[in-house]
């Protein structure tokens, strides 16, 4: 389950103390159906000790054995013990997005410090332990851990945890886990700086997070107060779950190019030969908003599909699938005696894919611009263009679009088509939760690497984009696409709404010239990008020299590390059309 | 009724044209034919079309340069950044340049020039309020040197440095190395004493590069024969 985080601050409780919480409830529940949950997560409860045992009983090292069969009867008393219950709970539940685990982790790790029971190196070698778990649950699109951030209650002890986390991941240099920085003005100067360094280094990590934006945009998307809000928790690719409270998974998807490639073909899907649906011909499309309405019709006939297949897939999951060890770690499940997809969670959430956001912005700012503005071509003889995908004759015509503005220059018409195509379907998709009886249904503008893959199966488009060429990854422009410097692609992206989706990546890549003495200006950039309203960021650090090389001679450059879209990876590990987009990104 | 100019580049988040987050504005034209010139298609007063069909330098407003030198202020804010002046020679469109740097101003945008020194003193002087930091060119010591490979005398440029050192601006001296030009015992010497001397903040060097060398061929032009093109085409990359 990739859509949910635990309420790991159950820990302190033990099992015993989880126990002891079920049955109260049980004893005193009336319901049957009530009754069935309870005794169900005591069964499952009954699974966790007896896997406690036959670990213990097979475990080579003592600390570890005595740890299990202590963490049977007692809650945990030590760091190590701690993240052993963690741990259990994680693969029990089938999880692999943890949350805040500076919060959980973080008092027990101050605790042992402080009475001297295990040093910083000790701890320090704990976490690495950890880290190597999660990479070989090996899942680099999750294994989330967040630190920082608004709305920790033990914030000191938080933050030990925190900085040792990105020193962990500092030291290892693993894709996995997806370790996230939420920052807030107040952050802790050390750990701000130590986020930098492993940035600068090129660990891709901490992927960085906006507080002062993300929690008001939260609240206004979500529709909750801002104290929820402050367990708005990135997983996976970068979507957003309301941190032990809420559900949100699996996501649909839609490549909304693919939209635009059918609205300019009457509802016809080319590649697939396949009728849609019923759309107007090009000759009735006279105006650009007669374009935008078949465009939009075509967005909204997916999207509600997509939207009742998530209810409906709720559905079946709770009649098929209690998950048991979800429930009674997420909050409300237990008090109301009922299942996290069967109306226990608090909030129960869905979000939808987009893919080919900026691509489809590019396009449509293009024919805008060049049939119904300039009217130097017809709709007609640029759709053939793009049948031709641009062959012979219109290489011309694809010269010219190439030419025209473009999305991540702070050009104020494009970043406008961009926004216009951002609030569209944003604003669709949570309009579709109402209708399909979820808390929420929302877009998520994320990679794993479904530009690419879906670029594929789509035909040339209008941003001079050919035939099967990946699409913009996330919110970022079309790779090259940004040539005003980084002010004003950084600019650019602050312009799209953050209060209406569910999470958006931003990618961006840096050379290392930026981290030298230059350091101060890459911060000051950074924290500008924030206060004008930036949600988020995700640096990578290299040079073009470096993934040239890696891409003639893999077996040297193993240790090279690139952000795809929402997941970091060895940049070897790509496949080459994967490998070369993230090399055609501008490097900053 | 506001100056217009001829732009051939406007770079923004632009690292090394002074300090903290900046944007430079380029503009085209320049009084000398440095042999070693990085930026050909900066020489010239007039926009120009390249055989690849590239356009270099078109005329803009003071209010649409600074449309987008404006767009990033609070980048300029937040790292002591600013607007930095350069070319081809940016005060030899003066009026131009001149309003550049009053508007600037008049945003509480701290403001640089880089400047080959070759104006007239009076008008050098016409600028010292407008601008916080000078990025001075010094190119060679000797006046036939220099001359011979840049096409005008030093007399005028060294003068104007000494009228600013004695105004008691910022002046940061920016000298780039070329083996053939300047890497005489008695340049040498005169970089030892800039360094010094207290009126002047820095002396930077700068190392050569040959970037220019591809951008004559799509001008049209020849490059100046030159024996540091052959020295950096042999260096390793």
């Amino acid at each position: 389950m990739a859509g949910t985080v635990l309420d790991y601050a159950t820990l302190s409780c033990g099992l015993p103390g989880m126990r002891t919480r079920i049955e109260k409830r049980h004893s005193e529940c009336v319901s049957e159906s009530q009754k069935e949950f309870y005794t169900g997560c005591l069964l499952a409860l009954d699974v966790l000790k007896n896997s406690m045992q036959i670990l213990a009983e097979n475990a080579e090292n003592p600390d570890l054995k005595s740890d299990l069969l202590h963490l049977q009867k007692n809650p945990p008393a030590t760091f190590a013990q701690a993240i052993q219950l963690f741990w259990l709970y994680a693969i029990h539940s089938g999880t692999w997005n943890y949350g805040r685990l500076d919060c959980a982790l973080g008092p027990f790790l101050l605790e042992d410090l402080r009475s001297g029971i295990i040093t910083e190196s000790t701890a320090l070698d704990y976490i690495c332990d950890l880290w190597k778990l999660m990479h070989d649950y090996t899942n680099q699109y999750n294994n989330r851990v967040i630190i920082g951030g608004i709305g920790r209650s033990n914030v000191e002890a938080a933050d030990v945890f925190a900085l040792l986390a990105i020193k962990a991941t500092r030291r290892l240099r693993l894709n996995q886990p997806q370790l996230s920085l939420r920052v807030y003005p107040e952050l802790n100067q050390t750990l701000w700086n130590e986020a930098i360094e492993a940035i600068a280094e090129g660990c891709t990590f901490p992927i960085l997070y906006n507080d002062m934006v993300n929690l008001p945009a939260v609240a206004r998307a979500y529709g909750i107060p801002e104290t929820e809000a402050a367990q708005y928790t990135p997983y996976g690719c970068g979507e957003y779950v309301l941190g032990h409270l809420s559900q949100g998974t699996p996501n649909g998807v839609i490549n909304l190019l693919k939209a635009l490639e059918v609205a300019l073909h009457e509802g016809k899907d080319v590649s697939a030969n396949r009728m849609l649906l019923e759309l107007p011909a090009i000759s009735d499309l006279t105006t650009f908003e007669k374009l935008w309405e078949s465009y939009s019709k075509v967005v909204d006939y997916y999207v509600s599909a997509l939207a009742e297949q998530e209810a409906l897939c709720y559905k079946v999951t709770d009649a098929e699938c209690p998950l048991l060890f979800i429930s009674m770690l997420t909050n409300d499940c237990l008090e109301k005696g009922m299942g996290a997809f069967g109306g226990g969670s608090r909030y129960l959430g869905g979000t939808i894919e987009t893919y080919g956001n900026t691509n489809t912005a590019d396009a449509l700012y293009a024919i805008n611009e060049l049939v119904f503005v300039r009217q130097t071509c017809t709709l007609d003889s640029l759709v053939k263009a793009l049948d031709a995908n641009f062959d012979g004759e219109h290489k011309t015509l694809r010269n010219e679009l190439l030419l025209l503005p473009k999305y991540g220059n702070d050009h104020h018409g494009a970043d406008e088509m961009a926004s216009r195509v951002h609030n569209h379907v944003c604003l669709l998709a949570k309009s579709k939760a109402a209708h399909v009886g979820l808390s929420s249904y929302l877009v998520v503008v994320i990679n794993n690497w479904a530009n690419t893959l879906l670029g594929r199966y789509t035909l040339a488009s209008a941003d001079g984009r050919m035939a099967g060429e990946p699409m913009a990854n996330g919110n970022n422009p079309s790779p090259g696409a940004d040539r005003s410097g980084v002010t004003a692609f950084l600019n650019s992206l602050a312009k799209l709404d953050p209060s209406i989706h569910a999470g958006a990546v931003q990618n961006m890549k840096f050379s290392r010239e930026w981290f030298g003495k230059d350091r101060p200006k890459f911060e000051a950039l950074l924290k500008t990008y924030f206060l004008r309203g930036g949600a988020q960021a995700m640096i990578t650090v290299v040079s073009r020299a470096d993934l040239e090389s890696a891409l003639l001679e893999p077996a040297k450059w193993a240790h090279l590390l690139v952000r795809v879209g929402g997941f970091s990876i060895r940049f070897i590990d790509l496949p080459e059309d994967a490998q070369r987009e993230v090399l055609a990104r501008t490097l900053n | 009724m506001s100056a217009t100019g001829i732009v051939f580049d406007i770079q923004r988040a632009s690292l090394h044209d002074g300090p903290g987050i900046r944007t430079t504005v380029f503009l085209k034209g320049c009084p000398l034919r440095c042999a070693w010139c990085h930026n050909p298609e900066s020489q010239r007063f007039r926009p120009e079309k390249g055989i690849s069909g590239k356009t270099y330098g078109v005329r803009m407003s003071v209010e649409s340069v600074m449309d987008q030198v404006l767009a990033d202020k609070d980048y300029y804010d937040l790292s002591n950044g600013g607007m930095t002046l350069s070319g081809g020679e940016p005060t030899a469109q003066f009026a131009f340049c001149k309003e550049l740097l009053a508007a600037a101003k008049a945003e509480g945008i701290h403001t640089c020039l880089d400047t080959c020194g070759h104006l007239q003193t009076e008008k050098l002087a016409e600028l010292l309020p407008l601008v916080d930091l000078f990025h001075y060119d010094f190119k060679a010591s000797d006046s036939n040197t220099h001359k011979r490979f840049t096409g005008v005398d030093n007399e005028l440029i060294l003068n104007n440095l000494a009228f600013l050192r004695s105004s008691g601006v910022r002046i940061i001296l920016r000298c780039p190395q070329i083996h053939e030009v300047n890497q005489t015992a008695a340049y040498q010497t005169c970089l030892a004493e800039f360094r010094a001397d207290d009126s002047i903040e820095a002396v930077e060097t700068l190392p050569y590069h040959a970037t220019g060398l591809s951008k004559y061929g799509d001008l049209g032009r020849v490059a100046p024969a030159f024996a540091a093109w052959k020295e950096v085409a042999a260096m390793p990359r």
